[in-house]
């Protein structure tokens, strides 16, 4: 059983992400009357940019070569740590404060190889998406420190856990929680509202504009990277969102995880209407609404301590 | 936390007036009136039918229509006609202003622990939370928008918090009452839309903190 789980997982962390972006890349073309490429396309691309040479600018360093290899190392591991799927393989240690710490480390490095490369827009860039990330940061802590306050523990994989009956019935808090997490994951991953990823003038990028210098495989392997983390925030949200509902306390594992995979490929195709009927905010503009994920975060906080 | 339905109404509406202050464009704060109305409209149905009483579907059904329809159209009328999309600057940021409300929250929480009379009962005791922070929501509108119909929306959700407090601690005012605080509601936005424009038309602008200043 344990080495069943273990071979779909992995299944999964290799062969979904592409596909809720193409499911979410399919949609918006429906919303804004077009064809649209199929809901593979993100798996030819991610195919092309491997059979690519690779072209380094002569000033970088060993940070940029290795930099995407980093992140993509620490995006599987944390992969296994957030209950992301209802089906994930358990594994001790997912802190939550561990995790919190591990994407900062992503956002860590992606600036770093964006410094590193020394070109202006990256500079942009890199100086948004740290600014991003420290407004978003408290949201993110005080929904999932709210939910670990009242199971009692600080272990992810429990909080998250089908059987932990102390947050079954608390379903304003997972609603709150849920709601944070899926605003500041659009925060998080520059879509929409934050920064629009289908732009190409670099003035207005933010995580476009840190990976500029990246070709080939090299670009692939960010790729990757960054769809698999949009699963892993999206993924949480929305097991989030699924506890708030009383009907999948009761149901089995098997359900369970068929619900958790649905739910990804709907908070696909949700981000999808965001993206084709919201306008990308104003720079100055962005604080307003990193406001409204912490002000979730907050009601999560509120429900906790009036509860205790 | 266990909630029931009475509950997850109450706080919705608290939550959803106090995501009102959030935002600066007018557009998009009638949209979240509408919805918070709607919570406390669907509060009053659900009211009627845990007490059993068949003019409280009457009231919801009015409040709906009213308040969830008529004057949140009237109002993005006005903006039409004035030509304003957003309130250009306020008092107090719009961030800073949302945080302060629920901080409000958590006070209205304390306070409404502290009623002694509300001891035992715990819908009345999440009602006059959900009331109270309303009430604060509306006067916190009101403190920190600048321009005047930032203000007719502050005095609406004001009213709104009356009305909630109203409605959970009493369960439901004789119609007749209910009538006439709507229909004078109704008719109090109508002289405000009238007001703004003739605010609009005789300084070019609808900013309320530079009508202090005198005017040859």
């Amino acid at each position: 059983m344990a080495i069943f789980e273990w071979i779909s997982f992995v299944a999964v962390v290799f062969i979904l992400p592409p596909l809720v972006l193409g499911v979410l890349c399919k949609t918006k073309a429906r919303l804004q009357n077009r064809i649209g490429a199929s809901i593979f396309q993100p798996y030819f691309d991610l195919y092309k940019l491997f059979s690519k040479g690779e072209t380094v600018s002569e000033v970088t360093s060993w940070i940029f070569r290795n930099a995407a290899a980093i992140n993509f190392a620490v995006v599987i591991v944390v992969a296994l740590l957030v209950p992301w799927l209802t089906f994930k393989p358990a594994f001790v240690g997912a802190d939550l404060i561990l995790v919190i710490y591990m994407f900062a480390l992503t956002r860590f490095f992606t600036v770093l190889a964006a410094l590193d490369a020394g070109s202006a827009f990256s500079g942009f860039g890199a100086s948004r998406e740290v600014t991003m990330a420290m407004l978003v940061e408290p949201a993110v802590i005080f929904c999932f420190a709210s939910l670990a306050c009242v199971a009692r523990t600080s272990d992810l994989s429990v909080i998250f856990s089908c059987d932990n009956f102390s947050l079954s019935h608390n379903n304003a808090l997972w609603l709150m929680a849920g709601l944070g997490l899926f605003l500041s994951s659009l925060v998080e991953l520059s879509r929409m509202p934050v920064d629009d990823p289908t732009t190409h003038l670099e003035l207005t990028m933010v995580h476009e504009a840190m990976i500029l210098e990246n070709s080939g495989p090299n670009l692939a392997l960010v790729l990757f990277t960054h769809y698999l983390k949009m699963c892993i925030l999206w993924g949480i949200a929305a097991q989030c969102f699924l506890r708030s509902i009383s009907y999948f306390w009761t149901v089995g594992p098997l359900i369970q995880g068929a619900l958790s995979l649905g739910a990804l490929f709907c908070m696909g195709v949700i981000v999808a209407i965001i993206e084709g009927t919201l306008v990308k905010l104003r720079w100055t503009k962005l604080p307003q609404f990193i406001a409204f994920a912490v002000a979730m975060g907050l009601f999560c906080v509120l429900i906790a301590v009036m509860r205790g | 936390m266990i909630l029931d339905t009475f509950s997850i109404l109450a706080i919705s509406s608290a939550v959803l007036a106090i995501l009102m202050l959030g935002t600066m464009y007018l557009r998009a704060n009638l949209n979240f009136y509408a919805l918070h109305t709607l919570a406390i409209a669907m509060e009053t149905a659900w009211m009627a039918q845990k007490i059993h009483d068949e003019h409280l579907y009457w009231v919801a059904f009015f409040i709906a229509l009213l308040k969830v329809v008529i004057i949140p159209r009237y109002l993005a009328w006005v903006i039409r006609n004035i030509d304003v999309e957003s309130d250009s600057g306020s008092f107090i940021p719009a961030p800073v202003a949302m945080l302060t409300g629920i901080g409000m929250l958590g006070a209205s929480y304390l306070l409404s622990v502290q009623l002694s009379s509300l001891w035992g009962d715990i819908d009345s005791r999440i009602g006059a939370m959900a009331a109270m922070s309303v009430f604060f929501t509306g006067v916190l509108l009101m403190l920190s928008r600048k321009i005047a119909i930032g203000q007719i929306i502050g005095f609406l959700v004001l009213e709104n918090g009356i009305y909630l407090f109203a409605l959970t601690q009493t369960h439901g005012m004789p119609l007749i009452i209910e009538m006439g605080l709507l229909l004078e509601v109704l008719v109090v936005v109508m002289i405000f839309g009238l007001v703004v424009f003739r605010i609009k038309k005789s300084f070019e602008h609808i900013d309320v903190s530079r009508l202090t200043n005198l005017r040859e």
